[in-house]
Order: C-alpha cells, then sequence, then structure tokens
C-alpha cells in the first residue's frame, strides 16, 4: 500500500510540475499576440512565425496541463449524482471511468498517433504557412504527451481508489485526497 | 440485418448511452471519448463502422491546436481571471452598491449593472456567480432584501457572461457555425453567401443581451414599486457620499474605458476577436499594475486559472471529436436529418425541437459539451431549412442560459448554493430565481417574434 | 474481391465552385465507370479531418483519397510546390506537359513514395487571378506593408516585393478583410472569388496572377491500397482523374468570365492590371526563390526545379511563339 501512495505521489508530483510550468504559457500567448497586434497596427509589419508561435502556444498549453487539470479536478463532471456520493462510491466510479473511458481513449489518441507524430518528425515538419514557424513536429508531439499524462493521472486515479477501497486513503498526503476537492464549488464553467 | 440500419440504431443508442453513463459522473470529456470508443468498437464487429476512422482523430486534434479563432479563448478567459483576482469586479460591485443603494430596490439593479458590465469583460460565468454571491448576496441581505429577490437577481445577473460579448462560448459557436453555414449555402447551390464570423455573434448577442438586462431592470423596478418591502432602500452617510465620486472614477471608469475598447473594436470592425482579447488581456494587466495588485501570485494564479479552464474546454472537444466520428460514420447524420426534417411545423418546430432538447440537456451538461455534441449535428440541417446563423448561434446561448437558470438542476443555482449563507434556503434560490426564468422565456419570445433583435446589427455594422 | 468504398477527404468545401465539385464529380465518375464496385464517398473540407490534414488522413489510413492541392503540404516537402504551380511558373497547359511528357510524374511519385501515396493530376484552375485590394495599386510603393493573405510561395514573392504576408484558410479571409486584419486577400477567380464574398469589403480586382499562373489539383491516393486493385479499377482511377483535369479547367474557362459579369455589373467591382513595375519586381522575386531551390541542399528538391524548369524553357518557347502570337494577333485585329 505504501508502495501505490508513493506512485499516486509521484505521478501527482510530475503532473503538478508540467502543469505549473506549462500554465505560464497563457501569459505568453496574451504578449506574444499583443506584441503581434502592436506590430500589425503600429508599425504596419508583421512576422508569420510570430503568427503561428502564439497559435501554436495554446495548442501546447491546452494540452500539457491536462493531466494536472484531472489532479486537480477541473474537468467538469455531472456531478447530480457524484457530488453528494460517499467517498468509496467516487473511488469505484473513478476507477470504472479511467478503466472503460479514460484508458481507451488514451491508447486510441496514442496508437493511432503514434505514425502521426513520428512521420512528422522524420521530415522535420514546419508549420503548412511559408515563412511560419519551425518545429511542428514538436507541437504534434504534444498529442502524445498529452495522452500520456491523462493515462499517468488516470493511473494515479485509480491506485488512489485502490487506497480508498482498503481504507488506506490516510497515506497520501491531504492535497491528494478525495475530501478537499468537494469543499470550495466549481470555480470553472464558462 | 441491413447495416445502415445497424449503423443508426448504435448511433441513436451511443447518445442515449453517454447521457446514462454521464451520470455516473465520471469526467465528460473522458466518459464521451470512451463510451463513443465501445460503440465503434461495437459498430466495427457489426461491420458498420471502420476503426481506421481513429487516424482522424490526431488530424482533427492538430486542427484544434492550430486554431486561429480558438486562441481567443484563453486570451479573454485570462482577461476575465485577471480582472477577477486583482479585485477589479469586487471593487466595481461595492461602489456601485453606494451609487444606487439609496434607492429603493438600487442595490439590486446595480447588481444587475455591473454583472453585464462583469459579462462584458468575461466568459467566465461560474466565477461571475460566485464573485457576486460573495460579495453582493450578504450586502443585499443586510440591507434586508428578500434573499428570493436576492438570489434571483444574482443568478440570473451572473450567468449573462455567455450572451454578452466577449463570451468563450459564442466563439466556439461563431467557428462551428461559420465552417457550416458556408458548406450549408455551397450545398444549396448558394455560391455567395454571406460570410458567419465570431464578430457576428458577437454583434448579434449584444441587443438580446441588452434586452435581458432591460427586462431584469424592469422587474427590479416593478418590485420597488409594487412590493418596496422585498427591496428597501440603504441610505448612505453623508461623509462617504463625498468620497463616492473619487471611488467611481477608480473603481468604475477604468474597466469600464477597457471593456469599451475591447468591445468596440470588435463591433466597430477595427480588430478580430482574438486581437481585441489580447489588447484587453494586456489592459486587464495594467489595470491591475496600476492598482499595486499585479504581483507574482496574482500572475500565477491567473495563469493556471486560464490554462486550467482552457484545458477543460477544449479536451471536452477532444472527447466530442470521437463522438462526432462514430456517430456520424455509423449513419447518425442521416438519422437526426430524417427525424428534423420530418417533424410537422416545419422549420419553426425543428428549431424549437432542437432548442427543447437542449434545454434539457442543459439539466446535467455544461454549455461546451452541449453545443460540441448537438451544433455539429443539427446546426446544418436546422440552416438548410434557412434558419439564420447569428439568431440561431445567439438563440442557443439565451435558451442554455435559461436552462442553467432552472429550478432544480441549473447550474447557476448550484453555485450560488455553494457559497451562500444557510440562512438562504435552496427553496428559497429556486422560488427567487422563478421570475427570472419567466423573463428569460419572454426574451426567447421575442427573438422567435423579432428575430432582427439579433441579425440587425451586424448587418448594419458589417455592411 | 467484391464490392469496396473508399473515403475520399478533400481540401475543399462542398459544392465548392469548380473544386469541390471537381472532386465530388471524380468520385462520382470512379464509382459510375467501375459499376460501383469502388464506390467513393466524398468528404468535404472539415467533415473528416480539417483541411489542411486531407494528405495525413490519407498517409495514416484514415482514408483512400485525398483531393486537394500539392502546395498545401509544402511543409512536408517543398518540391509538391511544382505540381501545383509556381510564381511565374508553368499555365495548364505546360504543367499538364511536363507531368505526362517530361518527367515530372516520374519526380512527384518519388517524393510521395516517401509517404506511401501516389499523386495524379484532378483539375486546374487555369490561370488565376491576382488578387484583391482595398486600394488601387498605382507602382510597387504601394506594396509596402499592405497585409496580403496569399499561401505558398506566391507569399514569399510578395515578401519580397514589401507586403506582409499571412496565410489563413478560405473561411476565414473574409472575416480578415472585414475586420481590417487584411488589406488584401487573393483566393482562386471570379468563379471561387464571387462565392466568398470578398466583392463587399475590396473594390480593386487585380489580373493576372503571376505567382499562381495555373493551379492543379491532385487526387492523391493510398499507394499500397491502389496496387492492390485490379488493373482495370486502377486505369479507372488513373484515366477518370486525366478526365476530370480536363473537365475542372473547362468549367473555370466557362464560369469565371460570367462571374467577373456579375461582379463588375452587380457589385461595382473594378478590374486592373497590375503595374509593370509590380510585375517586373515579382519576375525578379520568383527567380531569386527558384534559384533557392535549385541550389537546394535536397536531392530530390533540386532535381524537381531543375526539372522544372528545364521543361519549362522549351514549353515556353512554343506557348510564347504560337498562343502568345496568335492571343495577341486576336486582340489586336479580329473584331466580331
Ligand atoms: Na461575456
Ligand atoms: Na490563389
Amino acid at each position: 500500500m505504501r508502495a501505490i501512495a508513493l506512485i499516486v505521489r509521484v505521478i501527482s508530483g510530475l503532473n503538478a510540475l508540467v502543469g505549473n510550468i506549462f500554465s505560464w504559457l497563457s501569459l505568453a500567448i496574451v504578449l506574444v499576440c499583443f506584441t503581434v497586434v502592436v506590430q500589425r497596427y503600429v508599425f504596419a509589419t508583421s512576422y508569420v512565425w510570430m503568427q503561428d508561435l502564439y497559435i501554436w502556444l495554446n495548442g501546447a498549453m491546452f494540452t500539457a496541463v491536462a493531466g494536472f487539470a484531472l489532479l486537480r479536478n477541473d474537468h467538469v463532471r455531472v456531478d447530480i449524482f457524484y457530488r453528494p456520493a460517499s467517498i468509496r462510491r467516487k473511488a469505484v466510479i473513478d476507477i470504472i471511468g479511467v478503466i472503460f473511458f479514460l484508458l481507451p481513449f488514451c491508447w486510441v489518441v496514442f496508437a493511432y498517433g503514434w505514425p502521426f507524430v513520428a512521420r512528422s518528425w522524420r521530415i522535420q515538419e514546419a508549420s503548412a504557412n511559408v515563412g511560419g514557424m519551425p518545429g511542428l513536429f514538436i507541437l504534434k508531439t504534444f498529442i502524445l504527451a498529452f495522452a500520456g499524462l491523462i493515462a499517468l493521472q488516470g493511473i494515479a486515479m485509480v491506485l488512489r481508489s485502490i487506497l480508498v477501497l482498503n481504507g488506506k486513503e490516510e497515506l497520501l498526503p491531504e492535497k491528494l485526497r478525495y475530501e478537499r476537492q468537494d469543499t470550495a464549488p466549481a470555480e470553472v464553467s464558462v | 440485418m441491413d447495416p445502415v440500419f445497424v449503423g443508426e440504431l448504435l448511433s441513436g443508442l451511443m447518445f442515449f448511452g453517454i447521457i446514462g453513463f454521464l451520470l455516473l459522473g465520471f469526467p465528460v470529456a473522458f466518459t464521451l471519448a470512451g463510451v463513443s470508443l465501445m460503440f465503434g468498437f461495437v459498430g466495427m464487429w457489426f461491420g458498420v463502422f471502420d476503426p481506421s476512422n481513429f487516424g482522424s482523430l490526431a488530424n482533427r486534434y492538430i486542427g484544434f491546436m492550430t486554431n486561429e479563432v480558438l486562441v481567443a479563448v484563453p486570451l479573454f478567459i485570462f482577461m476575465g481571471v485577471i480582472l477577477e483576482r486583482s479585485k477589479i469586479a469586487e471593487q466595481l460591485l461595492l461602489t456601485m452598491g453606494k451609487l444606487f443603494g439609496n434607492l429603493r430596490g438600487g442595490l439590486g439593479m446595480s447588481v444587475i449593472v455591473v454583472g453585464a458590465l462583469l459579462a462584458a469583460s468575461t466568459g467566465v460565468v461560474g466565477a461571475t456567480v460566485v464573485t457576486m454571491g460573495l460579495i453582493s448576496l450578504p450586502a443585499m441581505l443586510r440591507a434586508n432584501y428578500d434573499p428570493r429577490l436576492a438570489s434571483g437577481v444574482i443568478c440570473a445577473s451572473g450567468t449573462l457572461g455567455q450572451i454578452i460579448p466577449p463570451s468563450t462560448v459564442l466563439i466556439f459557436m461563431g467557428d462551428m457555425l461559420s465552417g457550416i453555414n458556408s458548406q450549408v449555402q455551397m450545398a444549396k447551390g448558394n455560391f455567395a453567401p454571406t460570410p458567419v464570423s465570431v464578430g457576428d455573434l458577437f454583434a448579434g448577442a449584444l441587443l438580446p443581451g441588452i434586452l435581458l438586462v432591460g427586462l431584469y431592470l424592469a422587474w427590479s423596478v416593478a418590485k420597488a414599486i409594487f412590493d418596496p418591502e422585498s427591496c428597501p432602500a440603504t441610505p448612505v452617510p453623508p461623509d462617504e457620499k463625498k468620497e463616492l465620486l473619487g471611488e467611481i472614477a477608480v473603481a468604475l471608469v477604468p474597466p469600464l474605458l477597457l471593456i469599451m475598447t475591447v468591445l468596440g473594436s470588435i463591433l466597430g470592425g477595427i480588430a478580430t476577436p482574438t486581437e481585441a482579447a489580447s489588447v484587453g488581456a494586456v489592459g486587464a494587466m495594467v489595470l491591475a499594475a496600476l492598482r499595486w495588485r499585479l504581483s507574482f501570485r496574482v500572475l500565477r494564479e491567473a495563469a493556471i486559472s486560464t490554462a486550467s479552464i482552457t484545458c477543460m474546454v477544449f479536451i471536452i472537444l477532444f472527447g466530442a471529436s470521437v463522438f462526432s466520428i462514430v456517430f456520424r460514420l455509423m449513419g447518425g447524420d442521416s438519422l437526426v436529418h430524417e427525424f428534423l426534417t420530418n417533424l410537422p411545423g416545419g422549420t419553426l418546430m425543428a428549431v424549437a425541437v432542437v432548442m427543447l432538447i437542449m434545454f434539457l440537456l442543459g439539466f446535467i451538461l455544461d454549455t461546451f459539451e452541449i453545443i460540441f455534441i448537438v451544433i455539429p449535428i443539427t446546426a446544418p440541417i436546422l440552416l438548410a431549412l434557412d434558419v439564420d446563423p447569428v439568431w440561431l448561434g445567439v438563440l442557443v446561448g439565451v435558451n442554455l442560459q435559461t436552462s442553467f437558470l432552472t429550478p432544480p438542476f441549473g447550474f447557476a443555482l448550484f453555485y450560488l448554493r455553494g457559497v451562500a449563507p444557510s440562512s438562504v434556503s435552496t427553496a428559497m434560490i429556486y422560488r427567487g430565481v422563478i421570475p427570472f426564468v419567466v423573463l428569460q422565456l419572454i426574451a426567447i419570445a421575442i427573438m422567435f417574434a423579432f428575430p432582427q433583435i439579433a441579425t440587425w446589427l451586424p448587418r448594419a455594422i458589417y455592411n | 474481391q467484391g464490392n469496396q468504398t473508399w473515403r475520399m477527404v478533400t481540401t475543399w468545401p462542398k459544392n465548392f465552385p469548380g473544386l469541390g465539385v471537381g472532386a465530388q464529380r471524380l468520385a462520382d465518375r470512379i464509382t459510375a465507370a467501375s459499376g460501383g464496385r469502388l464506390t467513393i464517398q466524398v468528404y468535404a473540407a472539415g467533415e473528416l479531418v480539417p483541411p489542411l490534414q486531407s494528405l495525413d488522413a490519407v498517409i495514416d489510413g484514415s482514408a483512400e483519397m485525398s483531393h486537394g492541392a500539392a502546395y498545401y503540404w509544402q511543409n512536408k516537402s517543398i518540391a509538391l510546390s511544382f505540381f501545383t504551380g509556381v510564381p511565374y511558373g508553368m499555365t495548364s497547359r505546360e504543367m499538364a506537359a511536363w507531368v505526362r511528357y517530361m518527367g515530372g510524374q516520374e519526380l512527384w511519385d518519388e517524393i510521395y513514395d516517401q509517404f506511401g501515396v501516389q499523386g495524379f493530376l484532378s483539375g486546374d484552375t487555369g490561370t488565376q487571378a491576382g488578387g484583391w485590394f482595398r486600394n488601387e495599386l498605382t507602382g510597387l510603393s504601394d506594396v509596402q506593408g499592405i497585409r496580403f493573405r496569399t499561401p505558398g510561395l506566391g507569399g514569399r514573392v510578395w515578401e519580397k516585393l514589401g507586403a506582409t504576408v499571412t496565410n489563413m484558410a478560405a473561411g476565414e479571409i473574409f472575416q480578415a478583410l472585414q475586420s481590417g486584419t487584411l488589406d488584401a486577400a487573393e483566393f482562386v477567380g471570379p468563379y471561387n472569388d464571387l462565392a466568398l464574398g470578398f466583392y463587399q469589403v475590396c473594390k480593386n480586382y487585380y489580373f493576372p496572377s503571376f505567382i499562381e499562373p495555373g493551379l492543379a489539383t491532385e487526387l492523391v491516393v493510398d499507394k499500397a491500397k491502389y496496387q492492390e486493385l485490379p488493373t482495370d479499377l486502377q486505369a479507372i482511377i488513373r484515366d477518370c482523374s486525366q478526365a476530370e483535369y480536363d473537365q475542372v479547367a473547362s468549367d473555370f474557362y466557362a464560369n469565371d468570365p460570367r462571374a467577373l459579369k456579375t461582379l463588375v455589373d452587380e457589385h461595382g467591382v473594378i478590374v486592373r492590371t497590375f503595374p509593370d513595375d509590380i510585375l517586373q519586381a515579382g519576375a525578379d522575386a520568383a527567380v531569386e526563390i527558384l534559384t533557392e531551390l535549385r541550389d537546394s541542399d535536397d536531392a530530390l528538391t533540386k532535381k524537381t526545379t531543375e526539372s522544372f524548369l528545364d521543361a519549362l524553357s522549351v514549353l515556353r518557347t512554343r506557348s510564347e511563339s504560337t498562343d502568345g502570337a496568335y492571343m495577341q494577333a486576336r486582340e489586336k485585329f479580329f473584331k466580331i
């Protein structure tokens, strides 16, 4: 059980790290896009690569932080029955969801996406826009990273559920347990 | 068995299967994807679905990741989050409350006006209901407002965000409808269709948004006249009155200028929504900095909120892509087409049925899930029946807002419940919001009777 | 082997004049000619994959065919530009001659072999229109700083002329013109451009497109699946593409002038010709770019450029001395 708790902590730590780093891309999107606007309207110049850049940063950001968002329980749930459910019940739902929905999805994205990304690396694919960004293959790789990071976090969810069902949730630090997540109303919903 | 029949049957079952599985409470994006995959594999077993179609997933995903229109989403979210985290929104609420508090019903009206202003600066609905619930509800209760009226005002004006531009919902809808519209028009042989853009939807939503605000205010006035007990005045002490002018200059004017710059440049046809959004985001940071509130902590929180909200929305789009691949390729499209085009009552009935379905889905699903699932399936059919795309997009927005207000399942009610003191019972919230649901229905009726309210402005601006 | 259905993804909207229609007609032709043994199901831009992901969809096996333009994939191999058209390059007749008789197809096959697909010419727009400009161009200096939507190598030419070049999908151009993000845009020619509504914003319509003297469309097929087909079905795909190459060009030739009349008579569009200094500077820029490609480190790019330029220098002797001379004579003397 301690080993399981350790794995949960390692995976969650990884996604927290990735999430904390890649969240800053949102500020970068703002700054790059603003620069493009200023160049365009004030100096009547623009660079195709910069127009690619802020768009790509968004793609990189939202795929990279997906596992982190899962860790933070930010992905919306239909919570009519889920919110009032007991923690054991939530644990069971998460096991079912990860095994039957999340992991197959990750597998499909990964398996069908792999040749797509590998080819892009082989030809060192750049932006389709002439004068655009190099390194489209890196952006495409984020599709695989997305699948990998949420699969890992999914596995962490299953392991946490196992701890819960064995009455060993206290092996996890407070912030990785279930209780914490129900105190505040979900902030999102746009 | 006839494979066409099997495919249509499976796609129909899948739709209801997904709703069933969603009730489990596992995150929507992954439930959508996972259940669709299962049905895809069942379809493969029956020979009505080719799994090589999943090869197009990565293609679609990179399409979303390099979509120029949709990058406006994180930009507007960032702007809204900065205004909220740096307490600019809160200050706006408090100042407006003081400004109108000495009028009977004035406090409630100030909440409505601020709700509209916040809606015009952000698309983040939940946060607005929560912010107003935390700040304005106690203030209104202290002023002896009827808790029912207070709850109704907060829920309704806190959900204006998805109608009043800028709105992330309208960005996604604009992106989808512009593609669907040009396809439908060309399929009909109209090779010179008037294009639909996010800017059109923003312009189209403005008057209906103002109409809603007007209806809420009219209701507040009526309450003040006919039920004065429910919304008494709170006189401002004279010494505070003097300071008020300065407070207004600080709290109200700068955000108002920012909002007008951003919206004005979009509606004036000067900038694209994406460009205007980046200016708005930088402007919000400047406003925060001028108040010494742009700390590293605020920036970090804004970055994390923006990233995770953006992620949440786009990942639903990822999940919905799996759904639409399986649904479309198993023949679900033609099933919906047969259903909608054979309804008695023609086009209006088809629109009404789609709206009713979306309204009901609104009880369990959030705006994004609903539009990502329903719009790609139904909009091509409705637009082919000559429904105006801008009108349709705005109507969907108002309809879903209504759904989120409707007891017992409306989201806004849950958000308010989460922050309301226990002295305000759930029943009070439910009863308080009912007049506003009626006002929403009146607005929808007006939109059906006078579609120009949504279609006139975009044409006037852009042609 | 029984009946089979193939998926054709396209980079065009459904029923898009000339191009989208051409894709659908090619699919129907193959279905009919094969007596239903090979049914082609068409998916318009965005229905299965986003338009600019069509080639990847075929390579990845989520579609068997793609209908589009080879230069969309210049980031996979810059040499693919030549099979759509390059600035100051070949007209549609010249292109067909190079591809069929002067080594073009073999080079194209060599490029696409890397991706396990095969390309066929499947249509051509003919010489395109030069673009829609908000303001009149009196000379090269008016090009400085204008924000112009034009893709590919043509975009690089305009960049060298001083324009600020962006590329965006057909559906987004109008919005960008409307909002002032763009000052000018080019797409195809009157037949298509009428559909996109550019005339509502820009009234100056410039001819000719020296950067797109022709736009050849391609049919790309999954090579392994193609080779598994019985030879008669292979021939049907090949020959139907060839028939469509001709049909699409005829469609544009017939409908461009009609659409242009509508634009001028009903929408007040002013037809203009680029000033000579712009045409000259464009040619200089094209020479620079093509020279760069000929000196490329990539063997296949070098080889393709050389083949293309060699063929062009042969073909232009006929085009200029015969077709060109005739055109001039007809324009000058023949009044009826
Ligand atoms: Na809004
Ligand atoms: Na062109």
